[in-house]
This record gives C-alpha cells, structure tokens and sequence, in this order.
C-alpha cells in the first residue's frame, strides 16, 4: 500500500468510526492526531520484521500490527473509538 | 386482467430468498418476475435467475423514485411481448421491489396509471420483515413503516434468530392492524396463500392522500449510499472472509446489507453469493455455476454513512496483504 493509499484507508476508517481528524503522508507511512490530541503515526513494517506488518505509534510507545485488520482495531482503540466486536469468520470452499 | 403482486420488505429482508422458492413451485412457473435493485451493478435478477422464467431487471434508481418511467413502462412492455408471442403467455407478474423502495407510489401507479390499470389487477402486497433487526429498522426507516402499514400480508422472516417474535408482531399491528402476520423460515411459505386474488382493497384516492401526507412520493432515510466493487481477477477465500469480517466489525449497524457473487480463487467456476445484513453475515452459498456469461465479482453494499471507497480501499489493503503472505510461503 503506497502512502497515499494508507492515507485513504485511515481518512475512510475516521471517517466511518465518526472522528474527527486530519490524515497526512508522512516519510512512508501517515500522520494524524487523535482528538485528545496524541499525536499517532502508521508506518509499514520492514521485511526484517516480519510477522510484522504496521507499527502504530504514539509518543513513548509503538505497537505491532500483523495485518490491516489488526491495524485497523490498534488505530480505533488509539483514537478513542471505542472497540468494536471482533468476529471470526471462516469460508468453507465447496466440496470438490 | 394479469395479476400483480408486490413483494415488499426492508434490505436483507428475504424478498430474493421467497422469490426463488415460489419460482420452484411448478404452480408458479407461469410467472413473470419485474426485479427493481437499488444500486449500480443490478445483482438480485442474477440471484433469482435460475430456470426459464420471464425476468426483467429494472436498475434505474429505487423504483418508487422512477415508477412511471420505469415499471409501468416495463409492464406494458412485457405485455406487449406477451400478445406479440415474444415472451410465453405468463399469468401473474411478481414485483420485487427494492429494500428502499416506498411501496406507496408503486401501488398508487399501478392503480392509476389507465393503461396498466385497464389490463392489470394488483392482488396482494406482500411484506417481509426480518425477525431479528425488524424492530430496530422500523424504528430507524421510515421506508420500513411504510413497507408495513401498505401490507395485505406480513411475512416475518428468520424467527428461528429470535427468542421471541411477540414484542415485533406487536410493533407491526400498531402499524398495520389488519394485515395476517404470519412466519417463513428460508422463504417457505404456501404461495397460494400468499398471492391469493383480491386481498388488496385499498382505493386510489387513500394512496394519494398517503403520498400527500409523505410529502415526497420517496424520501429515504438520510445518509443511505450504495457502494459498488466490480473486479474481474479471482479473490483468495482467505481475503474475502477477512474483508468481510473487518467491514461488518467496522460498519457494524451503519452495513444495511451486502450482497454479492464472488469469483473465488480456488473454485472459479463456483461463484460464491454472499449476504450480510448489518453486523450478521450469512455463510457463503456456493451456486452450481455462474447465471450468466458475466464471470466477474460483483458486490453490492448499502450503508448509512460508509465512506463510499471505503469498502474497495480495505479490499484492496487485505488482498495485498493476502497475496503477499502467500508469496512469501511459497518462496
């Protein structure tokens, strides 16, 4: 995902939990500030880090995320958004 | 006279599920099937499609926003195919509305619209009401009320996802206090009963009086937007289920209903029709094959309040990450 398209994605994600807030490009990954005014940034993970995927920060602290949807989860808690029920699902294929 | 019926009822209220169970029914086979969708990418005729019956699609908007220009014009039309031996020689016509559709202007056109009025009969108006989120969409739609209150026939679907169905029967009599309210698990119903002759009386004059006091002939509620995702390369199962599970996390209420046919990767010739209804999603069904020569995805949302890219952006992030992981295992 280029920077803008991660910028997007967190815009639209606000957007949708009902935030209010600025999204940036910032270096490789974004910028923004959650409405109690933390300052957050979302930056892709390098190959190196693996499993990794993201790392959302905030000042004195920076959590992994492994995928989008963990992302996601990890951005609206840190913007105040409340949790939101997390659900399993799984697509069982045809029998072939 | 041809018979009309109309069936009714909020987005995810089971209209397509009853439709292609009455269409099984030999009995029925003699109908034609006018499908009015909310949305871009017209899908609900790919749903019902399944045998030879006459169907029409009708996609320019909700129908009670169009109904002059768009379903008595497809009637006529159908019924000049008829006479011209086109199309084989149908008994009744069911109508299957959008979810978002006021049934008021519809049923108001069907009456007074001289040349449809003069060769067809409106017998029934059917309503179906999804157990679980009925109450809270009544609540929250006023198309819903509407849906209601202009029923001949109330269908509560899904009643095996709620304990009891006594407080929402009682929410519908206070809107609707004649119409038989009675259940259908999986669209199983006797259509006989269903569609029966002459259970619709109501008189022109009280529906536009109806349409007056509505003040528009389809206001819908604010905020509602259809998002489309059209895609013709195939979709990991594995992105398609974390896709769905992030948006119905995510959206949860604001996901009115998502509807679509899928081309998964590891089973292409299988298309995959998936539902939801807000935040509970129904296992895929896998279709023998594809209804028609159109093998792409297409998937339909309407939400109140879902940033329109929304949906195809975390798409688009998941499948990366999908197509990503699988490279790695593979290398």
């Amino acid at each position: 995902m280029t920077p803008p398209e991660l910028r997007a994605l967190v815009a639209d994600a606000l957007a949708l939990w009902g935030v209010a807030g600025r999204v940036a490009v910032d270096g490789d990954g974004v910028a923004l500030t959650a409405p109690d005014g933390t300052p957050l940034r979302v930056l892709p993970a390098g190959r190196a880090d693996h499993p990794v995927r993201w790392w959302l920060e905030r000042p004195g602290q920076r959590r992994p995320c492994t995928s989008v949807l963990g992302l996601l989860r990890g951005l609206r808690n840190a913007v105040g958004a409340g949790e939101a029920e997390a659900l399993r699902l799984r697509v069982a294929l045809p029998e072939a | 006279m041809i018979s009309v019926a109309v069936i009714t009822g909020f987005l995810g209220s089971g209209k397509t599920t009853l439709l292609r169970r009455v269409l099984r029914d030999p009995r029925y086979a003699d109908s034609a099937v006018i499908v009015n969708e909310f949305g871009e990418i017209p899908l609900d005729h790919e749903l019902v499609a399944a045998s030879k019956e006459i169907l029409l699609s009708t996609s320019t908007g909700c129908l009670c926003c169009a109904v002059r220009s768009d379903l008595t014009a497809t009637l006529l039309d159908l019924l000049h195919r008829r006479e011209a031996g086109e199309v084989p020689p149908y008994a009744r016509v069911l109508v299957e509305t959008s979810g978002l559709a006021d049934p008021a202007p519809i049923l108001h056109a069907l009456m007074t619209d001289k040349p449809v009025a003069a060769t067809h009969r409106l017998d029934s108006v059917v309503t179906l009401v999804d157990a679980l989120h009925g109450a809270a969409t009544l609540a929250r739609h006023p198309e819903a009320e509407r849906q209601a209150m202009l029923a001949d026939r109330i269908l509560l679907t899904k009643p095996d996802l709620v304990l009891d169905t006594a407080p929402l029967v009682a929410q519908l009599r206070r809107l609707n206090a004649t119409a038989p309210i009675e259940t259908a698990m999986h669209g199983v119903v006797s259509p006989e009963r269903l569609f029966a002759p002459g259970q619709h009386a109501a008189d022109p004059a009280a529906l536009a009086a109806w349409l007056t006091a509505a003040g528009h002939a389809a206001r819908h509620s604010p905020g509602l937007a259809c998002t489309a995702i059209e895609r013709e390369a195939p979709l990991p199962a594995l992105a398609l289920t974390l896709w769905m599970q992030a948006l119905a996390e995510h959206a949860g209420a604001r996901l009115l209903r998502l509807k679509g046919l899928v081309r998964i990767a590891e089973a292409p010739e299988r298309p995959a029709a998936i539902h939801a209804v807000q935040h509970v999603l129904h296992p895929p069904e896998w279709l023998e094959g594809w209804p028609s020569a159109d093998r792409r995805s297409r998937i339909v949302l309407i939400g109140q309040g879902i940033p329109r890219h929304f949906p195809a952006r975390l798409l688009a992030a998941i499948e990366a990450e999908v197509a990503e992981e699988t490279a790695r295992r593979a290398s």
